[in-house]
């Protein structure tokens, strides 16, 4: 399945190669994956991996610097054009404070927009106490990757494990919860049921996508579908979200024993729940196996506008300088991005229409 | 004993402190105001507590100080909360509810007022407002008294407006140093649309802009209803920051140029110099010129692009055609040159500025807009708790 599939799944820095390599082992059979690291530690036997910036730090790691693996990254991202032949979609998760994760996913990401393939960005975001210099890292990326993926969804590791004190332990659940629904979004396209949700499908939903949420439920019982909805409306999910959902891809996995009911209600809880308005893309599967007594939901919600063409390429030049921008103006790197249409309306107006001014 | 209420809004520019008396014959009164520049606060949201607090305190002191003034001793222990930022969305619910007896009785209105109220959101979502808007009998909708109608099914519709949890417990912090209570968290365009508006513009069709410096409010009013509200995270403070970056100024300077000398309008420069000189940063840098042409054109991307953004909220929602009573501002961003006219050209409407009209006390203010949403987070304590009477119980934190 893993050599025709077009779907690749690429972690990128230490914490991001562990999630890809998590969601391989829970899904359970061969898929397309890639790891990317500056640390060659980082790398896993069989599978595919990707060393960046070998020549400046000889697989040592970029050291936790965001510029030194930003620097690594456009070294030699070009690297990962070998392993990506007739891959149409990629999935790419990471970490965002430290050094690989932040500096190299932007560059990753910018990369596969270059080559036309669309991407989906799943990244954490620290711990409130991890220091103000992790977050200002992850803060100045969010809106840059928000902007290049096709869609991103970024989720506060404070909201993933609110009620886990230990640390080690925290940080292996928000490991596991996101490779939970990572690996139920993979089931979903690679096991279709009677409706199915293909990787063509998913191109088109998430064009022009924006930011967005994630959720992974499961429930069972003769009350499966109502638990479903009762946990998704109080459930905290995977990421945070300020502005109107606008449109909804939704799985429901489950074993031979699936009612139309069932769905009709989970899609009716969802939609209402989080958009009635919103577009709403639905899908199935019917895997025994796997999900035989009960039901799991996989949902992702967004933001934006959809966009039926392609953004518009802004030149490089043109977009560096606003990335520039965005990285060192002080005025509202502590706050929510304003993002419009994959925009990030905190950078002026005028730099990103290419108006040119008189002095 | 007179009813009194506070209200309180901790804008990204300032922080403003309102106390609203009520009159003989049921109107209210602005008894005393203040307001301060705000510290901590960012597009609408607060990103340091204790800066935020302490601008809370530097009004609240500043209002008990005017009130001393005019022979008044009052201590404010609590206040109504007006909240703005993009955090804010309304979403529609509708409720249902079987016509026992073929005619639409008091008690089925109640039944389906009930049931519209039945939606559960997110945990870290809080609701501001719930506004009821038209009823449905069997398939006829937009229905505003259904009482006696015959049918089967009755349905109403509820727009829901609510905000993030942990932004409102941020403000909730900031004021409980303050030793203040936070009373309830009102949206503040909806606010401002309630002083501002009569029903008569409500029914012909309205937008009220609210703009603030951190976000820009929405409220659309059709038939008599409350059709929409939401709000956009750019405000007056994005127009600040890009005449700070295109001219390498301090954001202050930007602030007072973007006040004294800018227009959203290219090319409307009769009887006034092509160039504008600006201080340096110390009193030994010599003045320097930027061209008045460049500056309006900073400022009018801006503002088109806020433009397009309300028409394409407009036209998703289908109610681009229906304002006929036009745009109407209200707060501190009303005031920039030339964007009245601006809105008025794209949008194709007329624009007004809106003033409070239903409150006394600010004859001598020079931009009243400014307090428009204020004035309706006072109506709102003033309608919902004079009616209940529950003045001793609710307002326990006030005594004269």
């Amino acid at each position: 399945m893993s050599a025709t599939s077009t779907m690749m799944l690429i972690g990128v820095g230490g914490a991001g190669c562990a999630m890809a390599d998590k969601v391989y082992r829970l899904f359970g059979e061969d898929m397309r994956r890639l790891l990317i690291d500056t640390d060659a530690s980082s790398g896993i036997a069989g599978t595919p991996f990707v060393l960046l910036g070998a020549e400046r730090y000889a697989g040592r790691g970029a050291g936790g610097e965001v510029t030194s693996a930003r620097t690594a990254a456009e070294d030699t991202v070009k690297l990962i054009e070998e392993h990506i032949g007739g891959v149409r979609l990629a999935v790419v998760v990471t970490a965002l404070g430290g050094g690989t994760g932040t500096g190299a996913t932007y560059e990753v990401i910018k990369h596969l927009g270059r080559l036309g393939i669309p991407s989906i960005a799943i990244a954490t975001t620290p711990f409130s106490f991890e220091g103000e210099a992790r977050h200002r890292n992850a803060r100045g990326m969010v809106s840059m990757i928000a902007d290049a993926a096709n869609a991103s969804i970024f989720m506060p590791l404070d909201k993933l494990v609110q009620h886990i004190d230990n640390m080690d332990l925290a940080m292996k659940s928000a490991v596991e919860a996101i490779a939970d629904a990572v690996t139920l979004f993979w089931r979903l396209v690679e096991k279709p049921g009677y409706i199915r949700l293909d990787v063509e499908r998913i191109r088109k939903t998430i064009q022009g996508a924006g930011r967005g949420r994630f959720m992974a439920l499961t429930a069972t019982g003769p009350n499966r579908a109502a638990q479903i909805v009762e946990k998704a409306v109080s459930a905290p999910l995977l990421a945070d979200g300020t502005q109107q959902v606008r449109s909804i891809l939704c799985g429901v996995l489950a074993g031979d024993d699936l009612r139309l009911s069932e769905i009709g209600k989970i899609a009716d809880g969802i939609k209402t729940a989080f958009g009635s308005r919103a577009d709403f893309e639905l899908a199935t599967v019917n895997d025994e196996a796997h999900f035989g007594g009960k039901i799991s939901v996989v949902a992702m919600m967004f933001e934006a506008v959809r966009k039926e063409e392609p953004q518009q390429k802004k030149s490089a030049g043109r977009r560096q300088r606003m990335n520039k921008l965005v990285l060192t103006s002080s005025r509202f790197n502590n706050s929510e991005p304003t993002i419009w249409n994959g925009e990030n309306l905190d950078v002026p107006t005028y730099i990103r229409q290419d108006i040119n001014l008189e002095f | 004993m007179t009813n009194i209420y506070a209200a309180l809004e901790i804008g990204t520019s300032r922080t403003v402190l309102a106390v609203g008396e009520a009159e003989t014959g049921g109107r209210l009164k602005i008894s005393c105001h203040a307001n301060i520049p705000s510290r901590g606060i960012r597009k609408s949201q607060i990103i340091d507590i204790a800066s935020a607090s302490h601008s809370v305190k530097s009004v609240l002191k500043e209002v008990e100080k005017n009130q001393a003034e005019n022979g008044m001793s009052l201590t404010i222990g609590n206040a109504f909360l007006v909240v703005s930022g993009q955090h804010i969305k309304a979403d529609t619910y509708q409720g249902t509810a079987q016509i026992a007896r073929q005619k639409v009785s008091d008690q089925d209105i109640e039944e389906v007022q009930s049931a519209a109220r039945g939606m559960t959101l997110p945990r870290e979502r809080e609701v501001l407002d719930i506004v009821e808007q038209t009823y449905t009998v069997d398939n006829y909708g937009g229905i505003i008294s259904p009482k006696n109608k015959s049918g089967r099914i009755l349905k109403l519709n509820a727009l829901y407006i609510h905000g993030e949890a942990d932004r409102i417990n941020d403000a909730r912090t900031a004021m409980g140093e303050a030793h203040l209570e936070l009373r309830d968290p009102l949206f503040a365009c909806t606010c401002a649309a309630d002083a501002v508006l009569d029903d008569s513009q409500k029914r012909d069709g309205v937008m009220v802009l609210d703009l603030g410096a951190g976000s820009t409010g929405y409220a659309i009013y059709c038939d008599g209803v409350l059709a929409a509200a939401g709000a956009i995270g750019v405000g007056g403070d994005h127009i600040s920051n890009d005449i700070a970056t295109a001219f390498q100024t301090i954001h202050s300077q930007a602030d007072e140029l973007k006040k004294r000398e800018a227009c959203a309008i290219v090319g409307d420069y009769q009887g006034v110099q092509s160039r504008i000189k600006i201080s340096g940063l110390a009193s030994s840098v010599e003045l320097r010129t930027i061209s008045r042409h460049s500056l309006n054109t900073v400022v009018n991307a801006r503002c088109r692009e806020l433009i397009s953004i309300i028409r394409d909220t407009l036209e998703e929602l289908d109610l681009i055609h229906r304002l006929n009573a036009g745009v109407v501002f209200t707060g501190g961003g009303a005031a920039l040159d030339g964007f009245a006219e601006l809105v008025s050209r794209e949008l194709g409407t007329d624009v007004t500025i809106g003033k409070p009209k239903h409150v006394d006390g600010l004859e001598d203010v020079p931009n009243p807009e400014a307090y428009a949403a204020i004035c309706g987070a006072l109506m709102y304590a003033h309608r919902n708790y004079e009616e209940k009477s529950l003045f001793k119980t609710l307002f326990g934190g006030f005594g004269k």
